[in-house]
C-alpha cells in the first residue's frame, strides 16, 4: 500500500544476483501472511446514495478519459483522492466524498471503471519490498498508536490493483496508488514487485493469463523472480 | 543480438588497438545534449589505448573538458568556419587511418555532400541513407510495425492549416526542418511560434505533426555498410523537461521488428550509429517520430548494460577486438557533476546582457542553426512535402463559386470602404442545405431541428432567413427576444439560454417559450419559481451541462459528487408537466472536431445517468456551438448520422434534436471590403501594405485565418491570395491592428485595389466595433 517509490534509502546493488541464485521453493513465501486476504470492496447501501457516487465516478471518467483509448489508465482518481488510510467498510457515497483513499479502494474503483468501460478487467493483488524506513513512516502516519500495520511483514507490504486483458490477450496490471502500469519483469530492492494474484468474479479458476513473459494462473499466488 | 564481426586487419594506419585514433564530433553536455561525451565514454571502455580526439565548434561546449578526451580540437563556431577548408583537413585526418564518429545532424548531412562516395573511416550515413530517412515522412520505415503520425507542411494556406489543426484537436507539434517542435494549442501560439521558427531555420519549410499520446521509446543501432551489427530498445523512464531521456532500461529488440529493420539497414547500406524515436501508445501501437543518423545521447546507457554500440561500430568498421564492456545493470540514470577544466580552454566570459532584457540571451553555443541556415541556402535536401495522406493542398486557399457570384454583383469601386458585403446567395444556400440536412436526418421517431444563434450575427436579413427556412431562434437576453418577435418569430418558436437570459425582464414578451435551459442550479430554482407564479411559460425546461474536463464558464459543474447530487435532487423536483431537456453548446472550433465529438458522447453519457438517477425522461437535446462551416459540412451529414444513430442507445426518450450550427451558417455569409491604401517595398518585394479596413472590421482575426481576394482592376476577377511574405497593415494608430501576415499580393498590386476578406459573417461581423472614426 505504498504512494510512490522514493530515493531516500540505500539499495543493495547486490541484492539482484543473490535474489536470482537461491530457489523459491528453499524460501519462506513472500506472500504467505496474506495467502487468503481478498481484494478490497467498495460497498454500496443499495440506495440512491450509492448509485448517484457511482454513477459520478464511471461518467466522470468517461469524461477525462478525452476519447483516449480505453485501455488508458484512470490516473485522475489519483489526482483527486490522496492516498492514504480508508476505513473499511466503505460505502461509495462515503468514498467519493473522501480526500483519501488507500490502495484498496483506489483500486477497487479502477476496477469498476474498467468494467464500465467494458475492458476486460481483474483484481490484483501484490507483495512489495520496501525499506525500513518506509514501513517505519507509514506505521507513523497510519495509525495513532504506532501498532503494527496488517498490510506490513518486516520490509514487505501487500498491495492491490486492477489489470485489464487487452486485445492482444495480453495482461496490464494498472497500479492504481501510484497511476502507473507494473512492470512485468524481475527486480529486488527498493519498491520491487515480489508476488502477484489476479482475481475477478468472471475469472475461472485455472485460467492462464499472460503478463510479460510470466503466465499468471488465475486466483493464485505466484513469485516474480 | 549481436553479430560476431569477423576479425581482420585494419585498412588505416591504426594497425593495432594501441594506436586507433578516433574523431568524435558534438560535445555538448546540456539538458539537451550530444551524444559525444558518452561515444567517448563507451570507446574508452571498449579501447583503453585508442586515441579519442573530441571535436567541437564552440569552448562552450562543456563536453571538451571530459576526462575520455585525449585531445580537443576545436573549431571555429559553425557561422563563422571556413566549409572548404574545414572539409579539406577533416579528409587528410581519415586519410591518416583517423576514424570518425559525428554525433551532429548537420554536420552527418554536410558530410554526405562533402564525401558523395563516403570515406572508409568515416563512420557516418551517405546522402541516399539520409534521403530516405528525413522527416517528417520518413520512407525508410516501410516494413516497420509502426505508423507515422499524421504532418502537413507549414508552406500550404493559413486556411488549410488551421483546418488541420481543429481536425486534431489543436493537439499538434510545429517542427523545425531538422529538430525543434513547439506546442501551438491556437491561432495566435501558432502563427507567433511559426515566426520565431521561420526565422531562426531561415525557411517557411515547417511542418505540422499530430502529437500522439504514450511512452517514449527508442531503438538504438550500430551498422557498418549496410549491415547491422547490434541494436537495443531504451524506454524513457524518466524526462527532463524538455521530454528527453534522463533514465532509462534496455532490452533485446523483437525478432518482428529486428528482421524488417535488418533489411531497412541493408537497403539503406547503412554506415554509422541511429536512433529511431517512437511514441508506444496504450493500444500497444508504435509511432515512428523520427529516425536520427547518429547514436542517441543515452549511447552510454546501453553500454552499462553490456550492449556497447559505439564499440562494435568500431570494430566493424576497423575489425579490432573490443574489450567487452561488464553488464552493470538492465537500467541506467542520469546525474549532475562538476568537472575540473582543462587549463588549455579556460571558460570565456558571459555575453553582456542586452539593453533592457533579462538574462545574456545565450544562443546553442556553437551557432548551429545558423549553420542550417548556410546549408539552406546551398538548397540540401529541399524536398517537397505537399500531401497529407495522399491530400494534395494548395498554398492559396480555395474559395466557394457562390462568393464570386455573389461579390461580382457589388462595385466595390463604387462604395465607401471598409464595407461589410452580405453575400445573398451564399447565405440562402447555407441556410437551404441546411434545412434540407435536418429533414434527411428526420424520421417518425426522432425530429431534427435547426436553430439560429442571434447574438453570432444579429443582422435581421439572416434571423429572416432562419425563419423562413422553418429554423427556432436562440436567445441569450430578451432583447434578443424582442428582436426576434420583431422579425416574425413567435415566442413557441424561441429557445432562451445563457447566463443572463433574463436581463431586460422588465419587456418580457406575453407567450409560452419553446424550451428555458438554465445554467446554474440557482437558476433552475428561480425559473421554477417564475413559471409556478405565472410571470412565464414554456414547454420544455431544460438544463446545460458542464461536464468535467471541459474548460468553460457555462452551464452546471458537475465536475464534484456534490453539485452532481444537487442536480439530481433539483431536477427530481421539476413538476412532471414541464418537459425536461438538456443543452449541450462547445465551440468545435476551439476545443477541435474529434475533441467535440468525445464531449458530445460523454455528455450523451451524463444524460443517461441522469435519467438513470432521477426518472425524468430528456425528451429535447439542444446541441451545438462554434462549428467552423468546413467541419460541418466536411462529413457533416455522415457524423450527424452517426451522433445521431448515437442518442437512442444512451437516451431512448429523445424525440427532438436542436442541432445549432453556430457560426457555420452565418461566418461565410459576410466578407469585408478594403482598400490598399499605400505598398511598402524593400528590395523588391512588398513587404507591408497599409489597408483602409482594420481589426475593428476584423476582430476575429486573433483566432483565425481569414481568406482573401484580390480584384484585378483592370478586368475585376477574383485571385485568391496565397502564403507569401507580406503583411497587411490595418489603417488605426493600433500595434495589433495587422490584419494579415504572410500574403502574396499579386505583382501588379497598386494603390487603390480592392482585397475581400471572406469568413467574416459571424463574430467578426457581430463584435466589430467602431474605432478610429471621430
Ligand atoms: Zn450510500
Amino acid at each position: 500500500m505504498y504512494l510512490d517509490a522514493g530515493s531516500n534509502n540505500l539499495i543493495n546493488l547486490e541484492m539482484s544476483s543473490v535474489a536470482k541464485a537461491v530457489p523459491a521453493f528453499e524460501k519462506k513465501r513472500v506472500f504467505d501472511k496474506w495467502k487468503y486476504w481478498q481484494p478490497s470492496q467498495i460497498s454500496h447501501h443499495g440506495k440512491i446514495c450509492c448509485e448517484i457516487a457511482r454513477e459520478w465516478i464511471t461518467a466522470t471518467d468517461f469524461s477525462e478519459l478525452n476519447g483516449d483509448c480505453l485501455y488508458t489508465g484512470p490516473r485522475w482518481l489519483r489526482q483527486r483522492f490522496k492516498w492514504g488510510a480508508s476505513a473499511f467498510p466503505i460505502f461509495w457515497c462515503e468514498a467519493v466524498r473522501r480526500d483519501t483513499l488507500d490502495c484498496g479502494a483506489l483500486a477497487a474503483i479502477s476496477h469498476e471503471v474498467f468494467r464500465v468501460r467494458n475492458v476486460k478487467t481483474y483484481r490484483v493483488q501484490v507483495v512489495q519490498k520496501f525499506s525500513e524506513v518506509a514501513i517505519s513512516q507509514w506505521t507513523n502516519s497510519w495509525n495513532e498508536g504506532n501498532e503494527p500495520l496488517p498490510w506490513v511483514n518486516d520490509d514487505l507490504i501487500y498491495h492491490e490493483g486492477c489489470a485489464i486483458e487487452t486485445a492482444n490477450r495480453q495482461l496490464k496490471v494498472w497500479d492504481a496508488s501510484a497511476g502507473w502500469w507494473l512492470d512485468p519483469k524481475p527486480a529486488s530492492g527498493y519498491g520491487a514487485l515480489l508476488a502477484i494474484r489476479v482475481s475477478g468474479n468472471n475469472l475461472p479458476i485455472g485460467k492462464i493469463l499472460k503478463w510479460g513473459k510470466y503466465n499468471l494462473q488465475a486466483l493464485e499466488w505466484r513469485e516474480i523472480f | 543480438m549481436r553479430e560476431q564481426v569477423k576479425s581482420e586487419t585494419f585498412k588505416g594506419s591504426n594497425k593495432n588497438k594501441g594506436s586507433m585514433k578516433i574523431y568524435i564530433s558534438g560535445l555538448y553536455s546540456g539538458t539537451n545534449p550530444q551524444p559525444g561525451v558518452g561515444i567517448a565514454r563507451s570507446l574508452r571502455t571498449a579501447f583503453p589505448g585508442a586515441k579519442l580526439i573530441g571535436v567541437e565548434y564552440s569552448n562552450r561546449c562543456s563536453g571538451i573538458h571530459w576526462k575520455d578526451f585525449d585531445d580537443i580540437w576545436l573549431q571555429r563556431p559553425w557561422e563563422e568556419i571556413n566549409l572548404t577548408t574545414h572539409a579539406e583537413e577533416i579528409r587528410k585526418v581519415l586519410d591518416s587511418g583517423a576514424l570518425w564518429i559525428s554525433s551532429i545532424d548537420l554536420e552527418i548531412m554536410w558530410f554526405a555532400r562533402v564525401f558523395p562516395d563516403g570515406h572508409p573511416n568515416l563512420l557516418t550515413p551517405a546522402a541516399a541513407a539520409l534521403e530516405q530517412i528525413a522527416k517528417p515522412a520518413i520512407s525508410a520505415h516501410e516494413g516497420l510495425p509502426v505508423k507515422i503520425p499524421t504532418f502537413v507542411t507549414t508552406e500550404i494556406s493559413d486556411w488549410d492549416l488551421h483546418a488541420f489543426c481543429r481536425q486534431h484537436d489543436w493537439k499538434v507539434w510545429l517542427k523545425g526542418p531538422y529538430y525543434e517542435a513547439v506546442r501551438a494549442g491556437n491561432w495566435m501560439e501558432f502563427e507567433e511560434r511559426r515566426r520565431i521558427l521561420s526565422k531562426a531555420w531561415a525557411t517557411e519549410k515547417l511542418f505540422l505533426q499530430t502529437h500522439v499520446s504514450g511512452y517514449e521509446e527508442s531503438i538504438a543501432l550500430s551498422a557498418y555498410r549496410g549491415k547491422l551489427l547490434d541494436c537495443v530498445r531504451m524506454r524513457k523512464r524518466d524526462l527532463t523537461e524538455l521530454s528527453k531521456t534522463w533514465a532509462g532500461d534496455i532490452s533485446e529488440v523483437e525478432e518482428d521488428f529486428l528482421r524488417p529493420l535488418r533489411e531497412i539497414i541493408r537497403k539503406l547500406d547503412w554506415t554509422g550509429g541511429a536512433e529511431l524515436e517512437m511514441v508506444r501508445d496504450a493500444d500497444n501501437q508504435l509511432w515512428l517520430l523520427e529516425i536520427n543518423p547518429r547514436f542517441p545521447a543515452w549511447i552510454h546507457g546501453s553500454t552499462i548494460t553490456g550492449r556497447n554500440m559505439p564499440a562494435i561500430l568500431v570494430e566493424g568498421a576497423t575489425g579490432v577486438r573490443q574489450q567487452i564492456s561488464p553488464v552493470l545493470a538492465e537500467e541506467f540514470t542520469r546525474v549532475v557533476m562538476e568537472i575540473p577544466v582543462r587549463s588549455e580552454y579556460p571558460l570565456s566570459p558571459l555575453p553582456e546582457p542586452l539593453g533592457g532584457e533579462i538574462g545574456h540571451s545565450l544562443k546553442h553555443p556553437s551557432g548551429l542553426i545558423q549553420f542550417a541556415s548556410r546549408l539552406h541556402k546551398t538548397d540540401i535536401f529541399n524536398e517537397e512535402i505537399t500531401e497529407e495522406n495522399g491530400k494534395t493542398f494548395f498554398n492559396a486557399p480555395k474559395v466557394p463559386a457562390s462568393f464570386i457570384d455573389d461579390l461580382d454583383s457589388f462595385d466595390l469601386h463604387e462604395m465607401q470602404t471598409p464595407a461589410s458585403l452580405f453575400l445573398e446567395n451564399t447565405a440562402s444556400g447555407n441556410f437551404r442545405s441546411a434545412s434540407e440536412l435536418v429533414k434527411e436526418l428526420s424520421s417518425d421517431e426522432l425530429n431534427v431541428t435547426n436553430a439560429y444563434s442571434i447574438k453570432t450575427n444579429p443582422d435581421e436579413r439572416l434571423i429572416k432567413l432562419a425563419l423562413d427556412s422553418g429554423f427556432l431562434a436562440e436567445t441569450i437576453s430578451i432583447l434578443e427576444v424582442k428582436k426576434a418577435i420583431q422579425i416574425g418569430f413567435k415566442p413557441e418558436q424561441l429557445i432562451l439560454n445563457g447566463p443572463g437570459k433574463w436581463w431586460r425582464q422588465e419587456i418580457l414578451p406575453e407567450g409560452k417559450f419553446y424550451s428555458i435551459f438554465c445554467d446554474s442550479i440557482e437558476e433552475l430554482e428561480q425559473v421554477l419559481e417564475k413559471l409556478e407564479n405565472g410571470k412565464t411559460r414554456t414547454n420544455f425546461l431544460g438544463v446545460r451541462l458542464r461536464t468535467p474536463n471541459v474548460r468553460s464558464r457555462f452551464g452546471i459543474p458537475i465536475d464534484t459528487p456534490e453539485v452532481f447530487e444537487k442536480l439530481i435532487e433539483a431536477v427530481r423536483r421539476i413538476p412532471k408537466k414541464y418537459k425536461f431537456a438538456v443543452h449541450f453548446h462547445m465551440a468545435s472550433s476551439n476545443v477541435g472536431v474529434g475533441h467535440w465529438w468525445h464531449l458530445f458522447e460523454s455528455m450523451l453519457r451524463w444524460c443517461n445517468s441522469i435519467e438513470a438517477l432521477t426518472g425524468r425522461l430528456i425528451e429535447i437535446l439542444d446541441i451545438g456551438g462554434g462549428w467552423f462551416p468546413e467541419d460541418l459540412q466536411k462529413d457533416s451529414a455522415e457524423n450527424f448520422k452517426k451522433a445521431i444513430a448515437l442518442i437512442p442507445e444512451f437516451l431512448p426518450n429523445v424525440r427532438r434534436i436542436i442541432s445549432e450550427p453556430g457560426k457555420a451558417l452565418a461566418q461565410p455569409t459576410m466578407a469585408v471590403a478594403m482598400q490598399i491604401l499605400e505598398l511598402r517595398n524593400s528590395a523588391e518585394t512588398v513587404t507591408e501594405a497599409v489597408v483602409d479596413g482594420s481589426i475593428a472590421e476584423l476582430p476575429m482575426y486573433f483566432f483565425f485565418p481569414h481568406r482573401i481576394l484580390y480584384q484585378n482592376a483592370e478586368n475585376g476577377s477574383w485571385k485568391s491570395l496565397s502564403r507569401g511574405k507580406t503583411r497587411l497593415l490595418g489603417r488605426l494608430c493600433m500595434e495589433h491592428d495587422i490584419v494579415a501576415s504572410n500574403v502574396e499580393l499579386p505583382e501588379n498590386a497598386q494603390v487603390g485595389d480592392i482585397l475581400v476578406f471572406c469568413d467574416a459573417g459571424a463574430y467578426d461581423r457581430s463584435m466589430s466595433y467602431v474605432f478610429g472614426r471621430g
